[in-house]
């Protein structure tokens, strides 16, 4: 929108361009082109996996490497970035005009702002090359598709799941709860011995919100609740999303999650169950990867979360869709990058799998879990995934943005203050009503 | 003296044109695109005053961050004379003062990132080995330990506490170098009068440091403002936004709301809001300057 | 007044009640920062604040620096800074002086805008300077943070070095007016030589900025080869797993030529100004 404006005022950058041949002479760098000096294709390939040490981003390296070997004619330069900053990157170059040839974004309602915009290519002719959309898990690309045209491919698809530490559960007698009221019950019995109950991290606002909203899931007696919010068939006044707020508060009235909850970063609190001080952790199961590595690995298992108050389906999950690879429409090497994101997201499930990185990937993956030495929790949790009948996405892959942070800070309220439930609903359809009624 | 054309232009101009493009047309953009409902990337809708107006009477929130950030400031600037005192003894009693004034300002020179990793630890609750509630228990405090960021009555202040800490080094150096500017001939002399050490500072150092003061002011009022990365590091403007200050609410309504008008608002107000503070600032120290017959 | 230092009571009492203390509670982050990059994750989540690793883990620092790309980073952000640097000394200086020493009708008005410019958000400063930068095909090079990182440096830098400039008599002037001295002579060898103590505050200040600053290098840069050391620090927060010893590693490796710089430039201005007091 500056674009209109600038126009209007070309004085001033006319200035500045003169202040730059004053001082710099001429700033033009090779680098802020598409090509390279030996005559490559350039491709800058945004991505999520900043660290080097770990696995995702030794196989996306290994994926970009073997692709250059193949592609002599193409260079492809990585800019990972830690994904806070890769948010705002995206959405300034989104809003400049100057994305990257591939980057990524986030599932449903994260990604429509995008698509709407008409910044993302579609993908699926390049999707019927080389069989890539039968690698998929069937109904898993729905969540990236607009209009009948899918614009980004996902890393992963997971659900989410209570871990626990089956050795504490022993101890203290206990065995999983199958309802709310068991759960309840066996927090207060756990806190009582001094441990934590279920390690959260509501630092991370959104940690919350994924529990809150499976509970939704079974007060709601399966899934759809927000999708019926959003059509006008409900509101968050529902007896359902009530029941829910009070059962959430029942939670957090019985001591369920540690001290400081809202300043726990995410790491903080996955080494809180992995070192055996909290018993339970509710997370997506992308967390199985980490656990592999806990000294207390065989202490750990996995159960679904119970009902609630003889409402829900166990068999329904809080679903996450991964985040997901997008081409720039305006990409000046479409077809190359086309190209390059099919054979990546080829390898992408088998080089996984070698990496013993394979639970909760979006694509079907050919190999036994057991022979290659996955372990015990993780063969359960792929043994889960096969329980899955349906479930809800996350709030904020649901709703719109400014409606999502309402939701995501009124869940941390939660943690440490005593609000009604009705206040929360009412905060909730305000911000609803306000937002959709544009 | 008469500025001249020559000086305007060799002097002036550049730095002018420079500092024009570079910040004033952000600023001046920002201004504009406040007046459109506009989530950054898709198209914008012309609204005139309509995130102003909803900014400023239609948000109970954003009148809390700006309390929040006027208190903040009223810290900071009440730490001004703390940090010039320290600065005072140090000139008076150390040969090579500069070497302790750069022990202090080591948490200045240090991240965000380890400065809030530094003190989550510190105001962790006691069931997870937090310093100080460790502290209080040993004196005997125990009604007084919390999990301090995670309280909404407290964490605002944990945080401006560290915020202090963090910059009164800060302060110590520009008072330092204040103080240091003063010609020793002056207080040389006045000792020779017999001026004792009160007498100096109270006649001699206090005075001339003035433009110090203001600076050290300033800075304070305006690093109160900013105080962004802190506060994203420890709290994320938590728990349930007690400690959202006007910097990370416009970056949330900016980016996570996707509400870029409504964050342009938010910023236009806070240049507004400190270059009255500022102006107000400079008008009040002008007249201090001209009753102690300093510059101008 | 350091002139006369006097070993006394008084010295002894404020240096082991005031002064030391206070220097602890400034400088033991350091200390802090130190065991905190010898431990692992679960040493540093899990145990208290001053605790022991169980063994220093020194191949943080190797990760670190291999991994985190240290010299490569280190390289980079040296050259940004600096040029950072000299670019405001450069306007800063140059504007101070004139908003000093000169009369005019709008001085104060420029005055105020240079104020107006302090108090801008980086973060909303974003979608502007990279359109800004896009149209000079600027994006993903060193000048775009060199010319975003002084620009932004300029309004504190003008407010300390214009209010240091107007406390500098103006007999020292006048002599070399007499002598004949023009503008420029008058601040090339009085007001530029004698302002070097502010210089290097406002130095150090910018110094600090650029040297932390990531949003900005984040949202610019892509290349690897032009990325700067918060990057680094930054590489080892993924979205779910943060290698927190690397990062304490990668943040005393990125603090050290900052602390040593400030240490040597405090030395300096100490020499500058003692110099100054000879010929004053």
């Amino acid at each position: 929108m500056y674009n209109r404006l600038l126009k209007i005022k070309p004085l001033l950058m006319l200035l500045f361009l003169a202040m730059l041949v004053l001082i710099v002479g001429c700033g033009k760098n090779d680098s802020a082109n598409n090509s390279t000096d030996k005559g490559q294709v350039k491709l800058v390939f945004q991505n999520i996996y900043p660290d080097e040490t770990a696995t995702n981003h030794k196989v996306m390296k290994k994926i970009v490497n073997a692709y250059m070997d193949q592609h002599p004619d193409v260079r492809i330069d990585l800019d990972s970035l830690n994904i806070d900053q890769q948010k705002l990157k995206l959405k300034t170059q989104a809003s400049g005009k100057n994305l990257p040839d591939i980057f990524v974004v986030n599932a449903s309602a994260q990604m429509k702002p995008f698509v709407d915009e008409g910044l993302l290519a579609p993908l699926d002719d390049m999707l019927d090359k080389n069989t890539l959309r039968q690698t998929f898990q069937e109904g898993i690309l729905n969540y990236y598709t607009f209009d009948g045209k899918t614009y980004a491919l996902p890393d992963g698809n997971n659900i989410g799941v209570m871990y626990y530490n089956k050795q504490i559960f022993s101890d203290l007698g206990l065995t999983p709860p199958q309802t709310f009221t068991e759960l309840i019950d066996a927090v207060k019995k756990i806190k009582s011995e001094g441990i934590i109950p279920i390690a959260i991290a509501e630092k991370e606002t959104w940690t919350g919100s994924i529990l809150f909203m499976n509970i939704v899931l079974r007060t709601n007696n399966g899934p759809g609740f927000l999708d019926d919010v959003i059509a006008g068939k409900k509101t968050f006044h529902d007896p359902a999303f009530i029941e829910a707020i009070e059962a959430f508060e029942e939670l957090v009235d019985a001591g369920a999650f540690q001290e400081g909850a809202t300043t726990t970063e995410y790491a903080e609190a996955e080494t809180l169950f992995r070192t055996g001080q909290a018993a339970m952790y509710y997370m997506g199961t992308w967390a199985t990867s980490g656990m592999e590595t806990s000294d207390h690995k065989d202490y750990i298992d996995v159960f679904p979360f119970p009902t609630v108050h003889g409402k829900g389906n166990v068999r329904d999950f809080m679903l996450a869709p991964g985040s997901a690879f997008a081409i720039a429409q305006n990409s000046p090497h479409l077809e190359q990058a086309k190209d390059f994101l099919n054979y990546f997201m080829l390898q992408w499930p088998k080089e996984n799998f070698e990496m013993k990185a394979a639970v909760g990937l979006a694509q079907h993956v050919d190999g036994d879990f057991q022979k290659a030495g996955y372990s015990d929790i993780s063969i359960n949790v792929l043994n889960l995934f096969q329980t899955v009948q349906g479930g809800d996405l996350a709030f904020d892959n649901t709703m719109k943005p400014d409606v999502a942070q309402v939701h995501l800070k009124a869940i941390q309220r939660l943690f440490v203050e005593k609000v009604s439930p009705q206040d929360i609903a009412d905060e909730h359809q305000k911000a609803f009503e306000k937002s959709y009624a544009q | 003296m008469k500025l001249t054309p020559k000086v305007f232009s060799v002097f002036l101009l550049p730095a002018l044109v420079y500092y024009l493009t570079m910040v004033i047309l952000p600023i001046g953009l920002s201004f504009y695109t406040a007046l459109f409902d506009w989530n950054g990337i898709g198209q914008a809708t012309f609204i005139g005053l309509g995130n102003f107006k909803e900014l400023l009477f239609n948000d109970p929130l954003f009148w809390q961050t700006v309390k929040r950030n006027l208190l903040f400031a009223l810290f900071s600037m009440a730490e001004i004379p703390f940090a010039f005192l320290l600065a005072a003894l140090i000139a008076r009693f150390f040969r090579r003062g500069q070497r302790i004034v750069a022990a202090y300002f080591l948490p200045v020179i240090l991240s965000a990132v380890v400065v809030g990793q530094l003190w989550q630890a510190i105001y962790h609750p006691l069931s997870r080995g937090g310093l100080l509630n460790q502290i209080l228990v040993l004196l005997h405090l125990d009604s007084l330990t919390r999990a301090w960021l995670s309280d909404p009555n407290v964490a605002m202040y944990a945080l401006y506490f560290v915020a202090l800490w963090q910059y009164l080094g800060y302060h110590v150096l520009i008072q330092y170098t204040g103080i240091q500017n003063i010609p020793h001939t002056l207080q040389e002399a006045a000792i020779i009068d017999g001026a004792n050490t009160w007498q100096i500072m109270r006649h001699i150092v206090f005075p001339l440091n003035i433009p110090f003061f203001k600076i050290s002011l300033i800075l304070a009022f305006i690093g109160s403002l900013q105080a962004f990365e802190l506060i994203m590091v420890t709290t994320g403007g938590g728990p349930a936004e007690a400690t959202e200050v006007m910097s990370t609410y416009m970056y949330n309504q900016s980016f996570l709301n996707l509400h870029y008008g409504y964050g342009s608002a938010i910023a236009s107000f806070l240049v507004m809001f400190s270059l009255l503070a500022t102006f107000v600032l400079n008008t009040v120290f002008a007249s201090l300057e001209k009753r102690y017959d300093i510059g101008g | 007044m350091h002139s006369r230092p006097q070993p006394n009571l008084g010295k002894w009492f404020i240096t082991i009640f005031i002064i030391f203390p206070l220097l602890i509670t400034q400088l033991y982050p350091l200390l802090w920062l130190l065991l905190y990059s010898l431990k692992n994750n679960d040493e540093i989540l899990s145990g208290g604040i001053f605790s022991l690793p169980s063994y220093p883990r020194w191949e943080n620092y190797v990760i670190a620096i291999q991994n985190g790309h240290y010299l490569q980073y280190l390289f980079n952000s040296l050259i940004v800074t600096f040029s950072s640097i000299m670019i405001l000394l450069f306007f800063a200086s140059s504007v101070s002086y004139v908003l000093s020493r000169f009369r005019f009708r709008f001085s104060q008005h420029i005055f105020l805008l240079f104020l107006a410019g302090m108090m801008l958000p980086m973060q909303s400063a974003l979608l502007p300077l990279n359109l800004m930068f896009k149209n000079l095909h600027l994006l993903d090079t060193r000048w775009s943070l060199i010319f975003t990182y002084s620009a932004f440096a300029m309004p504190i830098s003008v407010l300390i070095l214009t209010n240091f400039m107007r406390s500098i008599p103006r007999e020292l002037e006048e002599a070399a007016i007499i002598d004949g001295a023009g503008p420029i002579r008058l601040f090339t060898s009085i007001i530029f030589p004698i302002s070097r103590p502010a210089m290097m505050t406002v130095s150090i200040l910018a110094f600090i900025s650029a040297w932390n600053e990531y949003i900005i290098a984040a949202t610019f840069i892509s290349s690897k080869s032009l990325k700067t050391l918060p990057f680094g620090a930054y590489s080892f927060v993924s979205q779910y797993a943060v290698n927190y010893g690397a990062i304490g590693a990668y943040l005393i490796l990125a603090a050290l030529p900052m602390i040593l710089i400030y240490v040597f430039l405090s030395e300096w201005i100490m020499r500058g100004m003692l110099e100054g007091a000879v010929k004053g």
